[in-house]
């Protein structure tokens, strides 16, 4: 057995889903005390194990049971059933400045967080300069916290918390937190205690965080254990399900891939020719609203034709969702197209899916030479999904970097210019 | 082998926690108020006072004689007694919905919840402290004074133990049942006429239509622990040990019933608030 510093072994928590909660005393009286409500395993036989020392990390969607095992971690919670050992000094970050009350200034809760956190006077005493200046927080130290700005009151909070000098760390989700000068400061301060050989378990949905900074990680659905191992293997496998069922939902809801002649959207155009329904196929062909970044994609407009229209281009935008329209190829390329009055479909499909992960709304068009028969935004939302390693931007620029260093470097330079010329 | 956070500490172990917690509720009681700590004085006073008048001048009642062989008084006779009632109802006031207004942070870290509850007991019986210290003046002033005194801080002990008790036992029961804060303010009011605060016992029938009346209103715990401290400050005579043994069966059965109400309801409020 290694040595664990949190060992969890076949927990439940179970709750009771009350209709209705019955705090009344005049509601127990009349309608005596009822039933206890549906029952609910926010976890279920969840078992893991953290080794000491090392960073873990909970992931999971919305109501995974994460926050409920790190509460049970943290002896917020009493499990229903199975066992919990924690050995070490515990300090949970549950909340950022959760004990703070408003009318103390931050000195003073700095005595009252500290001794919620389990630290002796003389332990508050010692760390207080430390405190004031890690957060940060000046000369507002002596004024009352119900002054402080939201930021100050957080970063007073964190400081707080990793200043008692824990044994395990319990984080849950606060750990971005005031500005990037701050939140710098935050994580060089969990890479320093990671490096003392503080066990710190951590609660994020930021998944690129969590295969950086884990050493292993926990999945969890609906309160049961998917998988447990290396942070890298883990998000992957939970990324992958995550885009799996992003990718099923869309086929049920078909509004999700189109919204022909929908409610108050814009369309335009004389209508000779109308895109009646826009798909989006994926690598294989299938129909789904998330895309990777990098495969294969189609985009397909159905058009219905009122009357025979000799030349037609067809186009697409793809709008992100930061209001950037970052491309909009079209047909042209191809000729105008005869367009026989009934229905039909036009195919955009690009061999590479140049995207970025993001969200992208399609727009469409149907027109000749500045004649628009149809101009329809928002017909269709694409999800793109990376494949891991994220770029900055919108688009992936493709290129080739090649490396030179030495005496060549200057040379190649040269070169360079000549082939230009 | 288990270890858990929820480790077995004694409460002891919490007397940091739980000083901080009173210090935080002294701290913030008068805050914003122009007056401040002044209020925990003139409110006592102005009591007095009022009840003096209407009871010295409007009801004529007679207090006991004095320990210093002066006739009664009755403005300090009333004052020894109301400031052992007002330190119990304020505690249970206050105390009663302090385990809800630490909700939030009972979810987000974990300590007993008692912790809370008792620093505000503490906070409030610090101004009790003061204000029976402040009628112990006044008591030497007039020459009133007996070894009796001595026994006080043995009353004292059962006091805060016994107060602190019905008060975790309010406040836990009160995140059940949150109708429980408002239904005190009425008890509280009933009690304060069933107590002997404003008249002497003496003036309770000893029977009434075959109901042994007096004997009822002794039972009451709070007519016992403000009989006993009056004997001790005003007429400076230590209770017999009946009285003592009284005191310390009510003390030790609300403390074990807020042992129990921790063991059974205490450990989960967490989940509840």
């Amino acid at each position: 057995m290694t040595d664990a510093a949190i060992r969890l072994d076949e927990v439940s928590k179970r709750f009771w889903l009350a209709q209705e909660r019955r705090t009344g005393l005049k509601e127990r009286f009349v309608r005596g005390r009822g039933s206890k409500g549906k029952e609910f395993f926010a976890l279920k036989d969840a078992s893991f194990e953290v080794p000491r020392g090392t960073t873990f990390g909970l992931v999971g969607h919305n109501g995974s049971g994460k926050s409920t095992a790190l509460k049970v971690i943290a002896g917020i919670y009493r499990p229903t059933s199975g066992d919990v050992m924690v050995d070490g000094r515990l300090s949970a970050l549950l909340e950022l400045g959760a004990g703070f009350h408003g009318e103390l200034t931050g000195r003073e809760n700095i005595r009252l967080n500290g001794a919620i956190l389990g630290m002796s006077r003389s332990q508050v005493d010692a760390a207080m300069d430390g405190i004031i200046d890690f957060s940060g927080i000046g000369d507002f130290i002596d004024t009352p916290v119900k002054v402080y700005s939201s930021g100050m009151f957080v970063r007073l909070g964190f400081a707080i918390a990793v200043t008692v000098e824990p044994e395990i760390l319990a984080i849950d989700e606060v750990i971005a937190v005031g500005d990037e000068e701050f939140q710098r400061k935050c994580f060089d301060r969990l890479y320093e205690l990671r490096r003392r050989g503080t066990t710190i378990v951590l609660v994020s949905h930021d998944l690129g965080l969590m295969e950086e900074i884990c050493d292993n990680v926990v999945w969890l659905d609906h309160g049961e254990v998917q998988a447990v191992g290396a942070s890298r293997d883990v998000v992957r496998g939970y990324l992958d399900r995550v885009n799996r069922r992003e990718g099923q939902a869309s086929h049920v809801d078909p509004t999700a891939v189109s919204a022909p002649d929908g409610s108050g959207e814009v369309r335009t155009g004389s209508g000779d020719v109308r895109v009646s329904r826009v798909q989006v196929l994926d690598g294989e062909g299938a129909e789904s609203v998330v895309l990777l970044s990098d495969d294969p994609a189609t985009v397909r407009l159905h058009y219905e034709a009122l009357y025979d229209v000799p030349e037609a281009t067809f186009g697409v935008t793809f709008v992100h969702e930061s209001g950037v329209g970052v491309a909009g190829p079209n047909s042209s390329g191809q000729g105008p197209w005869h367009i026989e009055q009934g229905v039909g479909f036009v195919d955009f499909h690009v061999d590479s899916l140049v995207l970025n992960p993001g969200t992208f709304t399609l727009s469409v068009a149907v027109a000749n030479r500045g004649h628009f028969f149809d101009q329809a935004e928002r017909q269709a939302t694409i999800k793109v999904r990376g494949h891991g390693a994220d770029e900055p931007g919108l688009v992936r620029m493709r290129g080739e970097w090649t490396h030179v260093s030495g005496p060549m470097a200057n040379h190649d330079e040269g070169e360079r210019h000549g082939d230009g010329g | 082998m288990a270890v858990s956070v929820r480790s077995s500490a004694p409460p002891w172990a919490y007397s940091g926690l739980i000083w901080n917690f009173a210090v935080r509720d002294v701290k913030s009681r008068f805050k914003g108020a122009i007056l401040g700590w002044a209020w925990s004085l003139i409110v006592p006073i102005a009591t007095v006072v009022i009840y003096s008048l209407v009871f010295s001048v409007i009801f004529r009642t007679t207090p006991p004689p004095m320990a210093n062989g002066k006739p009664g008084n009755y403005a300090l006779w009333l004052l020894t007694g109301l400031v052992v009632w007002t330190g119990f109802s304020s505690t249970i006031t206050t105390g009663v919905v302090s385990l809800l207004a630490s909700g939030p942070l009972l979810q987000k870290i974990y300590f007993p919840s008692y912790a809370p509850v008792i620093g505000s007991v503490l906070s409030s019986l610090m101004q009790t402290g003061i204000e029976l210290s402040i009628v112990l003046v006044i008591l030497l002033a007039v020459g009133n004074v007996g070894l009796s005194w001595l026994f006080i801080v043995f009353w004292a002990a059962l006091f805060v133990v016994f107060v602190g008790s019905v008060t975790y036992i309010l406040a836990a029961l009160n995140v059940s049942f949150r109708d429980l804060s408002y239904l005190i303010t009425v008890v509280l009011q009933l009690l304060f006429f069933l107590t002997p605060v404003i008249y002497p016992i003496t003036l309770a029938p000893e029977s009434w239509h075959g109901i042994p009346v007096r004997a009822i209103l002794e039972l009451n715990p709070l007519a016992q622990f403000i009989e006993s401290f009056r004997s001790l400050a005003y007429a400076a005579v230590v209770p017999g040990p009946a009285t003592w043994g009284a005191l310390l069966i009510w003390t030790l059965v609300c403390l074990g019933l807020a042992t129990l109400t921790f063991d059974r309801r205490g450990r989960d409020i967490g989940e509840q608030v």
